[in-house]
Formats: structure tokens, C-alpha cells, sequence
């Protein structure tokens, strides 16, 4: 049995150096579309056109990516005769666009939250996504970062899927459970915007919907290097970039 | 100082009950209930005073009635041992009455008359009184057998209601077997005396051979075993406990259970002291392997009064180990360690007969309340009655050894004395010593798991069954009798170090020896030139500050010290008065504490976290058999659970809805030998009942041969 | 370790026509099919119903696929696909009248059938007779009123708002009827650390857990209902997306139901980066199971480099194709992207690394005793159960059930690809890991296949007519085998979109993995079985 001590010293470190320094490797990031500037307006909306959940938005010769609404089908890079450029970065956490700014948890949170992690109709990428924080790459254990399996003892809540109508009571619940101080972050965009579902008979199109959403991590799904991006802006220990002009938000 | 008066409170005494007895005859409904609690009450105060100020004093008291020709003087004598067991009684007998007092109601709304319920009270009292002052055998044995039909009689008593009426006939049967016994052992060790009488006997009981020795052990030790609830002979006990009535019950086992180790002491301990060990030896033995079985079915058990009686069964075991302890220290000729081991089995006597009165008093109060014994049926209990939640708790914790309650004490002790078996020479005995005392440990383990799942399936958690309370909470009437033992189960383990004196008054005479300086040195009153300790030992323990509070606490001292010997000088102490101010202070500190700091926090109280389901629903909680489930399947070895049905129905095939287990779990001692013996006596009827073909020739032909038989043997003797 | 699939021997379809008519004679009429459906046998009357099926799954030894209703007035098509190995698909079509709501249930026959029955009931208001337990299925009646039935045309997706109605008289079915019984009620915010979304109720009297029943439909998005009306494009994104982990697959089996009705013909380039990529996603999903196994096991060491493989594989995936769970490369007609050489070989050479890594993997697992003790004999499902309750993928090939349905109703060209399907009989835990890695070791060796046999060419058929009709489309997809009916109106819209995953089909069994075996089993026989709940549910 002891094999097992030497068999994961002997397979080294792989954890990334993130938040220290930037993640570099290939394919830890699908990456996203950018604001891309066009020739003329038809080519912006031909671009516009191709995206099916209407993320792209036309301004005069610039397309506009609104991330909350992009699913990352690739339509708008792939197949398509005016391709917009992706930009392989993973910092895309924003705030709601009803909230003015994120209001930190106490500085005690900073380097040690536990985050509940509920289901609620999601497609599974998004909860495989964040299932892989706890692998050797990205490790969030050395962030303090812990997984907590009851309400009672988390201080982050993590929302995935749209909100099925039959998860929307259990989530509510969850939430209730929560002692203060405590912060939703909805990880996906099934969860911001309801994603390819929306809103419908049986899908609430968002955890915004039913709970105060305060920080939210667009994609489909995001990488776990965006989600863990987002918990860092949640402890405090990332910033988010000020608002900038409607269109385009980063982090 | 007062004069005692011991033998007037016996005569008043006696007065009184036969005149409740009288009284009972003629009045009815809630005059019998005046009659039961000025009478009854009256009697226990009467034998509780007369047994403590025997104690007290010790001062014995004797008196001689009348003669009978051919049997010797009746007589009557309350020595130390009697004085302990009386006053047991009395302290037991008083909540019981009251309790009984409230129960009569009930009765009458049953439409049972309760007069005679009246006299059966009285009558068994005065029986078992005088099992307890009889000084010969022959009062003994009449009194004995009283107390059986009475016991019978009252166990039996709602007999239209469709209880098991078998139940109560098992126990006549069993003590019947009993008393025969009994009765052989008593002929077997009056051979060489001159009368009946018990100092007639202990005086003649030197010249008796060592079979002659075996035998009254033997026969006294199984015969009492009957009524003390030991494993060969105990089946009646579960049976006749879940039979009893709830008015009988508390009595039953707080007062009859004690007759058993009353006669055990007195026979085979008083007057026919062991001379071999390996008496002893049987006697822990039964006694250990009693608790453990007692115990194992107890954990198992969800109906509360089965339960209940297992778990007398359980303590009746412990008391007897630690008789048997005592009996292997006296024939060895240590002398002290008897006395400590015997102080520690009458301890918990007296402990026993206070919790498990009140526990049964509070069972027979939750089935009033909610219809139902199961307790899996149970739960929620503790919003809907309180008081009762409280004074179950502390019988709970008393029964589970926990400090400071008086269970702890006594069972410490009992292992204590265990342990002593350093100073014996052979080593053989010494690891029979060490497996009971794992066994008695492994036992009190078990304990904690029964109550804790008693307590925490009927009282917390969520309702489960379908009952609806209706009975509202009546602190004072009901309650009382129950607080008044809850009281006295904190006393007893609070104040150990004044109840072990007065224990060995009785304790010295059966063990040759006075261990109150080995218990409980005198910390308070010792002096530099009290030479009973080294004054490096007092000062050690003066700084450890055991000589607190001596200017206020009359007494010796309030620290239990158990010390070894020469060869193994280690110190067990152990002071729960300490204990308990210390406790508490430390609660305060704590509490104090805790709403300082959390002053400016914000406490809200939400809904339980069940997962995310809408409602947490009763079906989903743990029952009492799913709680000592695991305890089940690791002793199956002992339960050999017969699978009677494990039957899975499906409709359409392949659609289940139901899965039926019944498993039928015959007792272990029924499997060893209560269906054997009964299997080979009916094969031995079977055979007999070959003589009876109903032919007339034949009958007379037996009749025959058995007077040509007999002229023969009068021819050749 | 595993054995091949033995060669049986079975029924061809012209012995099957045979026996059915021989059996049933007119009640039946053979017929063809719709596209993708090799036979189509027409009831007219309902009661021959139960009959037929019985005489297909047990008699003729076909697998049962699903069912799918479509509500097409003036009646009702009831489609009961059976899966005839080594031929195709065969449906049993039942059309009945509007007005009637009932068809015998064939699930006291087929009891593999019973959730579709269940779900057909919950969707449609359609009644099963004799069905042992209708209701509380998709819409749970704890919240929801009866007779929502959601997926009739009459309901309009994107108006509708159903009221809940919370009901406090609810209990659930305990079936264990023993005084000392209870429930334990696991979920659906479940699992310590991160856990799909469904409830157990977990039936025991102290130890032992005696019936686990699965509510599952936590996760209902409604995705059958919400596709309608949407674009062939939108529908796909659908498809792709209700069961992210298994995406690759089922927007396959999509494209190829979309490519039957249209007619495309699909490149051989396309068809076999089709191969590729399916194995890909194979090879990851099963890296993720195993992942999961040893966490469940609490082999702390060999979770991490499972999770590493996984991993690796995840950003192979996303250096080679754009996404980490290859979304956005299915398209009808073939694919959407092209890759060159040097991509390829570099998804080689990541996939040669994880293989060998798999392989390194496995053989410390096997010598790791503590952990062969916690799956040997826990969750064991005989080679019967798995029959009689179809127990697809990995599931059913640990308990003797090999029906793949890359070699029984060869897909893609998977015909001309020569690799082995892992077979074990024992049925428990250990039995599904040690399939698991076959499986993986199977989809490297087909991903070098696929490799050496792609030659250049073109990638996509560009669509011209957009036609209507229906089609089913099929894919083995990582847990087992998943259907896709479409049909398509004449405006090239989704007029019925029905999605049969394999998920639906392996809970109905899970329960009898479960019973008899003691709590703490419990997530690990939930990890070897590797299910996921949101596939289940749509």
C-alpha cells in the first residue's frame, strides 16, 4: 500500500501557479469572444446574426460581446465568414447588472471559505468544472478554499443550471440554511441567464431569479480556472475591474 | 439523643398496615386512595424509620412469637442486613404508593375493583417485611410463600383485560421451584442443628461436610436466583414485568427483586459462610454472565417494559457478581476486600431499587400519556411533558453509571473491587476475575447505549406514531413521587461517603472485616495523631485540597479512596460531591462565558436541514430497532434469530410493495434450558403416561407391586 | 480481466417476422419503418400488446430501447422500440384513437419498461392499465396538481406558468413494513462536496439498507417540450447541452436522426473524426467514473491521478477542438471544423500519455487490497436482473449484458472498425472498474484506428432542402446506449424531439444493486454505477 506514497511523489507537482502568476498551459481555457471591430455594419451583423442566444451585440462598426448570455458554442468563430476573435483569458467574473458593486465577506473569509456547491438543474459540464478544483492542477485546498457538504457550515454558495422549478425550493432552502455573513455566486451562464433553457415552465432562466445573486461567472461551462478566479473575488483576495462602459464587461 | 424505639416503629408498623389491610376491606374508590396514601405512606415512613435507626445506632432488635410444635420459636430479628433492606424497601415503598394512590383511578375507570387491589398492597407489604425480620426458618419460608401468591395475585390482577395471564402463572410456577429448593437447602443445612432458628443454624453450620456445603449453596443460590432474576432461571422475569400492571410494577421491581439477593445474603453468605472459593467463583460467574445477557436484550428490546425488566435483570447480575466477588475474598481470607466487594454489591441494591422504581414509574406514565409502550412508536415526548422528561433523564443517567448520579458509584465500585483481585494467590481465579470485569464493563457500555436510546427515541426527535396525548402534564400530583426518587438517586451518588458507613454495619459481620477506613478515610477528622493514615498521605492529599469545606461538612470526609496493596500501591479516588460543585462551577463559568461573548451576535432559530426536502416527515427519523441495530447484528450468535417471514410481495410481477421480516427470537436462556428441561421432562411424562391406558387390571396390579414393594422394604431396613 | 462479447447467435430478421406473424398472424402487419427503424410491426388491436413485447425481449431475445408518444391528432403513436442485435431497430406501433387515454401497460411483460410507462403518464396524461404505480414520476406530487402534463401540444412552453400546490398529505411509498422501520432520506442537495441533484430514500431497519428508491427529475429542464418549435441549429444546442458530459454523443445522435430525414450523406473524413471524438469522450467520461470511484473509496492517492487523466484529457480536448467538453462540432451533415496533422498527432501523443497512465493506474488499484475489498461483492447485479431490467453501457456488460450498439446496429462506420466489447459476469463493483478500463483501453485503440484510416477530404455536406420527416438516431454514447427521435415540419422546425438516454434506462436498476447491502456501501455502488441524474432527467 505504500506504493500509493511513492506513486504520487514520483508523478511530481502539477498544480498550477495561479493566482501568483497567470496559467499559460494549452487548454485549461477555452477562452472567449472579444469585442471585435468589423469593416462595415453588414459584416458586424452577419457576425451578430450567428450567435444563437444573441450575445453579440452591434454598435456601429464594433461587435460587442455581452459574456453573461455566450455559451460557448463557437458559432461566431467557427463556420462562419466574419469570425470574431477569442481571447484565451479566464478572468470574466462580473457583478449583476442591478448591483453596484460586490460587497466583500470579512476579512476573517479571506483565506479560508467553504462553499456549498448545489445542483440545480444543471447540464453537469458546470459541476464537472467544479468538481476539477479539487484535482492536483488547480488544488483549491491550498487556497482555503474547502468543499462543505451542509449549509450550516458554508459561507459561499455556488448555484449551477438554470434553476429546474423542481430544484427551486431545495435551493431556497439551502440558501435559508446559510448563516450570514454569506454570497451566492452563479457559475455558468445556464445560471446568469438560463443559458440555452431560459426561462421557462420549468426552468426559473437564472439563480437571479430566485435568490440574490452576487457575483456571477459566465459560460458554458466556465473553466475551473474562472470559477476559481470568481472565489478569489468572493474571499477578497482578487479585484474586480471597475464597471466599464455597457457592452463588454472584464474582470 | 432520642430513643430509637426500633421495636415500637415495628409494632406501629405492623399495626398500621393491618389496619389499611382492614380499612381496604370496606371502602372504595377515592377512600382507598386516602386509605393508600395515609397508610401505605405511613408504613414506608414507619419502616424506613425503624430501619434507620437501626442503622443508625446499631442497635438490632429482636422479638419472639409464638412456638410451634415440632418447628421451634417463631422469632423476629431486624439485624444490620435486614435494617439495609428494610429501609430499602421503605424508601422505594413511599413513591409507591403515592404513585399507586394516582394510579387507583385509573384502575377505577377500568372497572377494576380497587379495593381488593387495597388489600393485596397491604398484605405483600407486610410479608415482605417480615422476610426481612424473620429470624428462623420456618417464619421465613411461611412469609416466603406468601409473598409468591401475593405477587402472583397481584401481577395477575387485570386479568379481563386479555393480558397474558400465563405470564404470571410462569412466575407462581418458577417460584414455587424456587421455594422448593429453598426448602431443601434450609433441611439440608438444619441437619445438625438444634432448631430452626438462623443463629441455631450459623452455629451448626461448621459441622456440615463440603458436599453438604455445595448442596445449600447450590440449591439456596438457584432457588433465591428465582426471585433475584439469575440466568438459569430468570425467564419469568421479562414475562411477568411486561404482564404486570403499571400501579404493581414499581414495587415489583424495586422491592420483590431485592428478596432474591435478600435471601442469597442471608443464607449463603450469614449463616453458612463458603469455605472453598470456588463458591464464590460460581456466583460471579452467573453473576456476570446474568448481566450481560440481561443487558444484550435490553438493547435490543423496543417495547419499554421488556426492556426495563432486562435491564433488572442486567443490575441483578452486577449486585450478585459482586456477592460472589465478596464470597471468593472471604474464603481466601481477605477480609477487607470482601467487605468492600459486598459494600459495593448492597450500594447497588439500594441504587437499583431507586432508579429502576422510577423509570418504571415514568414508563408506566408515558403509556398513560400516548397508548403505546413501543418505542418506536414514541419520540417527542420532551415538549409535550417535561417534568416527566426531566426526572426520566435522571433515572437515565443513574441507570447508565454516569456521574453524579448513584449508578456511577456502585458500579465503580463493583469494578473497584474487581480489580482488588491482585491480592489473591491463584492465578487462575485472578483471570476469571479479569474476564468478569471485562464483561461488567462490557455490560455498562451496553447500558449507556440502552438509555441513551430509551431516552433520546422517546422523548426527543419527532413523534412517530400515530397517538395523540391525552393526558395533560399534572406537575405536582404525579410528578412528586417521581422527583422524590430523582432526588434521592442525586443524594445517593452525591453522598457516598456517608452511605458506605452505614452500609457497613451490614457488610462487616457478613465479611469479617470494617472497610469504612478503607473507603472512606477519615480526611475531615483525622488528627496527626490518628495513626489509621501516614501524615505524608493526608498532607498529599490536604494540598490536593480533599480537606475542603471540613469545617462545614459533619463526616469523614467527602473523597471515596480505594487503595491496593503492598505489592500494588496504586490509589483509586474518586469524590463526587467535588465532583459535583466542580461541575457545576464549571457550567456557570461556561455559561457565563458563552452570552458574554455571543452577546452582540445575532441567533436566529431556522428549520432543521434535512437535505432540501419540503418537510422532514416521522418515517424518516431513526427508530429504537434501527438504533440498536448494529448491537444485533454483532451479537448474533446470542439472539439466533429464527426468520419466520421475510416475504417480499410484488404486484404485476415485478413491482414490490411490501417487505415483511419477522424474525422470532427465542430468549437464550428459553433456548438453553428452559425448552431442554421442559423438552426432557415432557418426554419423561411421555413415558410415564404409558401407565395410563385406563386399563383396570393393570392399576391394580401397580398397586400390588407397589405394597409387596413397600412390605419388603419395611422387611429390610 | 474481461472477455470478448462471445458471438450468440442471433435472430435474423426474417426468423423474427416469422415467429411474430407465426404467433400473432393478422393482429400484426409487418411493415418498414421510418427512417433508422429496420421493421415496423402495427397493432391494431391494444391488447395484443403486452403479447408482442413479451414475445420480442424475452422470446426473440431483441433489448428494449424505449418508448416514444407522440401526440399526432386524430391519434396517439405509441412507438416501443426493440433493439434486434446484430440487425437494427425494430418498433411496435400503436395508434390510437384521441379520445382513447389507455393502452395495457407491458411493464408486468417488459419490466424495463415501466419508467417509460411512468413518464409517459406524468408527460402525457396517457394511462397504462395495470401499471403498479403511475404518478409522482417527472412532476413529483408533493409540489405539483395532478394532470399538468406538460408535454401535450395543447400547452404552450413559452406561455405557460404552472401554479405549485404544495402537498402537506404527501407520504411516500415505504414498502418495508416492519415496526422498527424507517427512511433515510438522502439529498437532493446531497453528497459531501459536489453532487448532482436527486433524493434517496433509503428503506432500512437499522444496518442493512433493505429498498433505495430514486427520485430522480430534479433536474427536469423539459427539454422534449422546449425543443419544439425551434430550428433545427437551436434544437441541436439543446441536444448538445441537457447532459454536458455525454454531449459529443447525443448531439450525434441528433445529427444522424436530422441526417436520415434530410438525406445527407456524410463525408468519410467526417465519419471518422466522428469516431475520434466519440472515443474521445469516451475515454474522458470513463477516466471521470474512475475518478469517482476512488473517491467514493476514500483512496485518496489514486482519486488525484485519475483526476489528473481527466484532466489532461479535458484541455487535450480543449487544445484540440476549442471546448473542454467538445460542444459546437456536430452539425447535420458532418462536422463543423476540420483539424490538420498537427493537431491530430498531438491528441496522439496526450492520448498515448493517458492511456499509459491508465494502464499504470490500474494495476496499483489491483494491488491495493483495502480498496478490492470495498468493491468485491457490493452493488452486485446478476446476469438476470441485468436482462430483465436492460441494463445498458459499462452497467450491463459488468453483469453479461453486451449489447453495444457500435457492433449491434453498427453507426458512423464503426462497422469497419475492429475492436472488442469487455464483457465481466460477476456484476459487482470490482466487475464495472475493471469494464471501465476495457472500455478505455478500447476507445485508444479506436482512436489509432480512426487516426491511420482518415483520409483527406471534406468534412461537412452543405444542406439544401430542409424536409420534414422523422428519423431516429442512435449513438453509444459513454454510460450506454442513447436514442434521438426527431421529426421534422415542413418548415424544417422541430416538430417532436424525443430523447431516450441510456441514464433513464440504468436507474430503474439501480435499486437492485442497492438492497441488502449497508449504508456505508451505498455511495460507492452509487459511484461504480457512474449514472448521471441530469441525463436522466432532460
Amino acid at each position: 500500500m505504500s506504493f500509493w506514497f511513492w506513486h504520487g511523489l514520483r508523478n511530481g507537482i502539477r498544480t498550477t501557479r495561479y493566482p501568483a502568476t497567470s496559467e499559460t498551459a494549452l487548454g485549461v481555457s477555452p477562452g472567449r469572444p472579444v469585442t471585435t471591430e468589423f469593416r462595415s455594419t453588414a459584416e458586424v451583423e452577419a457576425a451578430a446574426a450567428s450567435c444563437p442566444t444573441g450575445s453579440i451585440i452591434a454598435r456601429g462598426t464594433s461587435a460587442r460581446v455581452e459574456m453573461r448570455s455566450c455559451i460557448h458554442c463557437q458559432r461566431c468563430r467557427i463556420g462562419t465568414a466574419q469570425p470574431l476573435e477569442w481571447r484565451g483569458d479566464y478572468e470574466w467574473t462580473t457583478i449583476p447588472a442591478d448591483r453596484e458593486g460586490y460587497e466583500l465577506l470579512p476579512s476573517a473569509y479571506r483565506r479560508s471559505a467553504h462553499v456549498m456547491v448545489v445542483d440545480a438543474g444543471d447540464c453537469g459540464a458546470c459541476l464537472r468544472e467544479v468538481k476539477q478544483l479539487n484535482n492536483p492542477f488547480y488544488n483549491m485546498h491550498r487556497l482555503g478554499i474547502f468543499l462543505t457538504a451542509t449549509p450550516r457550515a458554508a459561507d459561499v454558495l455556488l448555484v449551477v443550471g438554470p434553476v429546474s422549478e423542481n430544484m427551486r425550493v431545495p435551493l431556497l432552502k439551502t440558501y435559508e440554511a446559510m448563516p450570514t455573513p454569506k454570497r451566492v455566486l452563479a457559475v455558468g451562464t445556464c445560471a446568469v441567464t438560463g443559458g440555452v433553457f431560459g426561462r421557462t415552465f420549468m426552468s426559473a432562466g437564472g439563480a437571479a431569479s430566485v435568490l440574490p445573486v452576487d457575483l456571477e461567472i459566465p459560460g458554458d461551462p466556465p473553466p475551473p480556472l474562472a470559477i476559481l478566479h470568481g472565489l478569489l473575488v468572493a474571499t477578497g483576495r482578487k479585484a474586480l475591474a471597475p464597471k466599464k462602459a455597457m457592452g463588454e464587461r472584464s474582470a | 439523643m432520642v430513643f430509637p424505639w426500633i421495636g415500637g416503629a415495628l409494632i406501629l408498623f405492623f399495626i398500621l398496615a393491618l389496619c389499611g389491610l382492614g380499612l381496604s376491606t370496606v371502602t372504595r374508590g377515592n377512600n382507598t386512595m386516602r386509605v393508600l396514601l395515609i397508610f401505605s405512606g405511613g408504613c414506608s415512613v414507619l419502616m424506613m424509620y425503624a430501619a434507620g435507626a437501626a442503622l443508625a445506632t446499631g442497635r438490632s432488635f429482636e422479638a419472639t412469637l409464638w412456638s410451634i410444635e415440632g418447628m421451634g420459636p417463631l422469632t423476629l430479628r431486624l439485624d444490620m442486613l435486614s435494617a439495609v433492606f428494610l429501609f430499602t424497601a421503605g424508601l422505594v415503598y413511599l413513591p409507591a404508593s403515592l404513585f399507586a394512590r394516582n394510579l387507583v383511578v385509573r384502575l377505577l375507570r377500568g372497572h377494576y375493583p380497587a379495593r381488593n387491589y387495597g388489600m393485596l398492597h397491604f398484605a405483600l407489604m407486610i410479608s415482605i417485611a417480615l422476610i426481612f425480620v424473620a429470624n428462623d426458618a420456618v417464619s421465613f419460608l411461611i412469609s416466603w410463600e406468601c409473598m409468591s401468591i401475593l405477587c402472583y395475585l397481584l401481577v395477575n390482577y387485570e386479568q379481563s383485560r386479555g393480558t397474558d395471564t400465563r405470564a404470571g402463572f410462569i412466575m407462581l410456577a418458577m417460584g414455587e421451584a424456587g421455594f422448593l429448593a429453598v426448602v431443601l437447602a434450609f433441611l439440608i443445612a438444619g441437619r445438625g442443628s438444634a432448631d430452626w432458628s438462623f443463629p441455631a443454624l450459623a452455629a451448626a453450620s461448621g459441622q456440615l461436610s463440603g458436599k453438604a456445603v455445595w448442596g445449600v449453596f447450590l440449591l439456596g443460590f438457584l432457588g433465591f436466583g428465582v426471585k433475584a432474576g439469575l440466568v438459569p432461571v430468570n425467564f419469568w422475569l421479562p414475562r411477568s414485568y411486561t404482564a404486570a400492571p403499571a400501579i404493581f410494577l414499581p414495587v415489583l421491581a424495586g422491592v420483590t427483586l431485592n428478596l432474591g439477593f435478600y435471601g442469597i445474603l442471608r443464607l449463603n453468605v450469614d449463616l453458612l459462610p463458603p469455605r472453598s472459593p470456588a463458591i464464590g467463583l460460581v456466583a460471579l460467574v452467573i453473576g456476570s454472565i446474568t448481566a450481560l445477557v440481561g443487558i444484550l436484550y435490553a438493547t435490543t428490546e423496543s417495547d419499554m417494559k421488556t426492556m426495563l425488566a432486562h435491564s433488572s435483570i442486567e443490575n441483578a447480575g452486577i449486585i450478585v457478581a459482586a456477592i460472589g466477588a465478596s464470597l471468593v475474598f472471604r474464603a481466601s481470607g481477605n477480609a477487607v476486600p470482601a467487605a468492600i466487594a459486598l459494600i459495593a454489591g448492597l450500594y447497588h441494591m439500594v441504587n437499583h431499587s431507586v432508579y429502576k422504581t422510577l423509570l418504571f414509574q415514568g414508563a408506566g406514565e408515558i403509556e398513560a400519556a400516548t397508548g403505546t409502550r413501543e418505542m418506536d412508536r414514541l419520540g417527542g415526548l420532551a415538549h409535550l411533558l417535561p417534568g416527566l422528561s426531566v426526572v426520566f433523564l435522571v433515572g437515565c443517567l443513574s441507570i447508565s453509571a454516569i456521574p453524579p448520579f448513584n449508578g456511577f458509584l456502585s458500579e465503580w465500585l463493583t469494578l473497584q473491587s474487581l480489580l482488588r483481585s491482585a491480592v489473591l494467590a491463584s492465578s487462575g481465579v485472578k483471570i476469571l476475575f479479569a474476564l468478569c470485569g471485562a464483561c461488567l464493563a462490557l455490560t455498562a457500555a451496553l447500558a449507556v447505549t440502552c438509555f441513551v436510546k430509551v431516552y433520546a427515541m422517546s422523548f426527543l426527535g419527532v413523534r412517530r406514531g400515530t397517538w395523540q396525548p391525552h393526558v395533560r402534564e399534572r406537575v405536582s400530583r404525579v410528578r412528586f413521587p417521581m422527583a422524590y426518587l430523582a432526588v434521592a438517586c442525586l443524594l445517593l451518588g452525591v453522598l457516598p461517603t456517608y452511605v458506605i458507613p452505614v452500609l457497613n454495619r451490614a457488610a462487616e459481620p457478613l465479611a469479617g472485616a470494617n472497610a469504612t477506613t478503607a473507603l472512606v478515610p477519615p480526611f475531615f477528622t483525622a488528627t496527626s495523631a490518628n495513626q489509621q493514615l501516614p501524615p505524608a498521605f493526608l498532607q498529599d492529599f490536604h494540598n490536593l485540597g480533599a480537606q475542603t469545606g471540613r469545617k462545614w461538612i459533619a463526616g469523614r470526609g467527602l473523597v471515596l479512596l480505594v487503595r491496593g496493596s503492598e505489592r500494588n500501591p496504586v490509589i483509586f479516588a474518586a469524590s463526587p460531591s467535588y465532583s459535583l460543585i466542580a461541575l457545576v462551577v464549571l457550567l456557570l463559568i461556561a455559561w457565563i462565558l458563552v452570552t458574554r461573548s455571543t452577546r452582540k451576535r445575532q441567533l436566529c432559530r431556522k428549520e432543521l436541514w434535512a437535505g432540501g426536502i419540503p418537510r422532514l416527515l416521522p418515517e424518516m427519523t431513526y427508530t429504537a430497532t434501527g438504533f440498536s441495530n448494529p448491537v444485533r447484528v454483532v451479537f448474533q450468535a446470542i439472539f439466533r434469530p429464527d426468520i419466520v417471514e421475510d416475504t417480499r410481495e410484488t404486484v404485476a410481477v415485478h413491482f414490490r410493495t411490501a417487505i415483511r421480516r419477522r424474525r422470532d427470537e427465542t430468549h437464550l436462556v428459553d433456548r438453553v434450558f428452559f425448552h431442554p428441561v421442559g423438552d426432557a421432562i415432557g418426554w419423561v411424562a411421555r413415558l410415564l403416561a404409558g401407565m395410563h391406558h385406563g386399563r383396570l387390571n393393570a392399576y391394580v396390579a401397580y398397586t400390588v407391586v407397589l405394597f409387596l414393594v413397600i412390605l419388603l422394604l419395611y422387611r429390610f431396613s | 480481466m474481461g472477455s470478448q462479447a462471445p458471438s450468440i447467435e442471433y435472430m435474423g430478421i426474417e426468423a423474427l417476422t416469422a415467429v411474430v406473424q407465426e404467433r400473432f398472424g393478422k393482429a400484426v402487419t409487418v411493415g418498414q419503418g421510418a427512417m433508422g427503424v429496420v421493421l415496423s410491426l402495427l397493432i391494431e388491436e391494444t391488447q395484443t400488446l403486452p403479447g408482442l413485447c413479451r414475445l420480442l425481449f424475452w422470446d426473440c431475445g431483441c433489448g428494449l430501447g424505449g418508448l416514444v408518444v407522440e401526440e399526432r391528432p386524430p391519434s396517439w403513436r405509441l412507438s416501443y422500440l426493440f433493439l434486434l442485435p446484430g440487425t437494427g431497430w425494430i418498433e411496435v406501433l400503436v395508434r390510437l384513437p384521441m379520445e382513447a387515454h389507455s393502452v395495457p401497460s407491458i411493464s408486468s411483460e417488459v419490466h424495463a419498461a415501466d419508467w417509460y410507462e411512468r413518464e409517459a403518464e406524468d408527460l402525457f396524461g396517457l394511462q397504462f392499465e395495470n401499471h403498479p404505480r403511475l404518478g409522482d414520476f417527472v412532476l413529483h406530487d408533493q409540489i405539483w396538481p395532478e394532470g399538468l402534463k406538460p408535454q401535450r401540444k395543447s400547452v404552450d412552453a413559452r406561455q405557460v406558468k404552472f401554479e405549485r400546490r404544495p402537498n402537506s398529505e404527501w407520504r411516500p411509498l415505504l414498502v418495508v413494513k416492519d415496526s422498527g422501520a424507517f427512511a433515510m432520506p438522502v439529498g437532493p442537495v446531497y453528497e459531501g462536496g459536489v453532487g448532482e441533484s436527486l433524493h434517496f430514500m433509503l428503506e432500512t431497519v437499522g444496518e442493512d439498507v433493505l429498498r433505495a428508491v430514486p427520485r430522480l427529475f430534479y433536474n427536469y429542464r423539459a427539454v422534449e417540450k422546449i425543443a419544439e418549435g425551434r430550428s433545427v441549429a437551436d434544437a441541436l444546442l439543446l441536444a448538445e447541452r441537457f447532459a454536458a458530459t455525454s454531449s459529443f454523443a447525443h448531439s450525434a445522435g441528433f445529427c444522424h436522426a436530422v441526417e436520415k430525414i434530410w438525406n445527407l450523406g456524410v463525408p468519410r473524413r467526417a465519419k471518422h473524426l466522428r469516431v475520434l471524438l466519440a472515443e474521445l469522450e469516451r475515454l474522458r467520461h470513463h477516466a471521470g467514473t474512475i475518478t469517482g470511484i476512488c473517491e467514493s473509496t476514500a483512496l485518496a492517492v489514486a482519486a488525484s491521478q485519475a483526476a489528473i487523466i481527466e484532466e489532461q484529457l479535458l484541455r487535450a480536448s480543449c487544445r484540440f477542438t476549442g471546448h473542454r467538453y467538445l460542444f459546437g462540432l456536430n452539425t447535420p451533415g458532418g462536422l463543423r471544423r476540420d483539424f490538420d496533422h498537427d493537431d491530430l498527432e498531438k491528441l496522439k501523443a496526450s492520448v498515448d500519455q493517458a492511456a499509459r497512465e491508465l494502464r499504470v493506474l490500474e494495476e496499483r488499484l489491483r494491488f491495493t487490497s483495502s480498496f478490492l475489498d470495498r468493491l468485491e461483492d457490493a452493488g452486485v447485479v446478476n446476469p438476470k436482473q441485468a436482462r430483465d431490467l436492460n441494463l445498458l453501457g459499462p452497467v450491463g456488460r459488468a453483469s453479461g449484458r453486451c449489447h453495444d450498439l457500435r457492433r449491434e446496429c453498427a453507426y458512423n462506420g464503426y462497422e469497419g472498425y475492429a475492436f472488442e466489447v469487455p464483457r465481466e459476469s460477476e456484476g459487482d463493483g470490482y466487475a464495472r472498474l475493471r469494464v471501465l478500463f476495457q472500455e478505455a483501453y478500447q476507445s485508444v485503440a479506436l482512436i489509432h484506428e480512426a487516426l491511420a484510416t482518415a483520409e483527406p477530404g471534406p468534412i461537412c455536406v452543405p444542406v439544401h432542402a430542409q424536409s420534414s420527416g422523422a428519423a431516429l438516431g442512435w449513438a453509444e454514447a459513454p454510460i450506454g446506449a442513447a436514442l434521438h427521435w426527431v421529426r421534422l415540419d415542413e418548415s424544417g422546425l422541430v416538430e417532436r424531439y424525443r430523447a431516450i438516454t441510456p441514464s433513464f434506462n440504468n436507474w430503474l436498476g439501480f435499486h437492485v444493486a442497492v438492497e441488502d447491502f449497508a449504508f456505508q456501501d451505498f455511495p460507492i455502488i452509487l459511484a461504480t454505477f457512474g449514472l448521471s441524474a441530469t441525463e436522466c432527467d432532460r
